[in-house]
């Protein structure tokens, strides 16, 4: 039986757990695009958000029989995720995307999207702790409500709401602020990068 | 409009920017390739891992033979001078009673009395 027809969650999640690599397969397609993304607003390079991602998937396949549902499969991949990119970003110094980079994630933008502000706003995103990064991209990525976050990041609901609130201001107050050409709304030109920051070109 | 009002207004104006900056993306063509081939890469029994186990397996037990032929070898050595003494000890003993018995005969010989025969043949 191919892994690619279609099945209930639960019996590819059985399948995969007992041993059908086309089943896990099939697990991994379905969930890539969420791990993939969320590893990718944190760490903010395609590489190594790819590398991340595909380490989760490894962990699933070695942790397959504690998961007992489709959406404790979901919540794991999310709190697996998030942990790990946090770990890195704590432990490995920080990529800033290049403009080749930026310009596949361009490229894949929705036709009515305002590209330049959405950049504009992943890069205020960068400024942000690992911590509070983590909970704005499963509140606005995930649609995460805050108690599914404190759960998935396993800290207070009410710290939960303070970084959302906390970096909400913050990224108003710098969309609003008047940059170096005097509009708020538009990118600010390239500043020199801080000593230990790489730009991968 | 109340100034209430508008932040919240740029509230969620700001969140749907947000949802819309943080749309989710497709990672490239081969990532559930990669994902397999790391899976396959890394299932227990696979050639690597087991090379690596049995060399580890291999080297401990050579260092465990190692040992045991070292101690073995010593307690050889320790056995051959034992009975190297035991050896020295009873030649010792022999040697000690032969010098008893000549030394005793030659006691003997010195105490006996004169014979009778030689006492006639002087008179």
């Amino acid at each position: 039986m191919s892994g690619d027809q279609p099945c209930t969650s639960g019996e590819l999640l059985a399948r995969a757990i007992s041993g059908d690599a086309a089943a896990f397969g099939t697990l991994v397609r379905r969930h890539q695009r969420s791990v993939y993304s969320l590893a990718l607003r944190m760490l903010t390079d395609r590489h190594q958000a790819e590398d991340l991602a595909q380490e989760v998937f490894l962990q699933l396949y070695r942790s397959l029989a504690s998961v007992e549902s489709e959406e404790h499969l979901g919540f794991w991949l999310r709190r697996v995720t998030m942990h790990r990119a946090i770990d890195r970003l704590r432990r490995e110094p920080r990529y800033l995307t290049s403009t080749l980079a930026d310009a596949e994630l361009l490229a894949g933008e929705a036709p009515d999207a305002d590209p330049i502000l959405e950049r504009r706003l992943r890069g205020l995103l960068e400024e942000l702790a690992p911590a509070a990064r983590a909970v704005v991209v499963l509140r606005y990525q995930e649609d995460l409500d805050p108690a599914e976050i404190a759960r998935t990041l396993k800290m207070p609901v009410n710290t939960v709401k303070s970084h959302l609130k906390r970096s909400l201001a913050q990224l108003r107050e710098a969309l609003t602020a008047p940059g170096p050409g005097g509009d708020g709304d538009r990118p600010a030109p390239p500043q020199p990068l801080p000593s230990g920051h790489r730009t991968l070109v | 409009m109340s100034h209430e009002d508008i932040h919240r207004d740029d509230d969620q104006a700001l969140e749907q920017r947000l949802r819309a900056a943080l749309r989710p993306v497709d990672p490239g063509a081969g990532f559930v390739g990669g994902v397999m081939a790391r899976v396959a890469a890394g299932r227990p029994g696979k050639v690597r891992p087991l090379r690596a186990r049995t060399a580890a397996s291999w080297a401990s037990f050579a260092l465990a033979a190692s040992i045991v032929v070292a101690l073995l070898l010593a307690h050889q050595r320790q056995v051959q001078r034992t009975e190297q003494g035991l050896e020295a000890r009873r030649q010792l003993i022999e040697a000690l009673r032969v010098t008893g018995d000549k030394l005793d005969l030659a006691s003997r010989m010195v105490n006996a009395p004169p014979s009778p025969n030689y006492s006639d043949s002087g008179a």
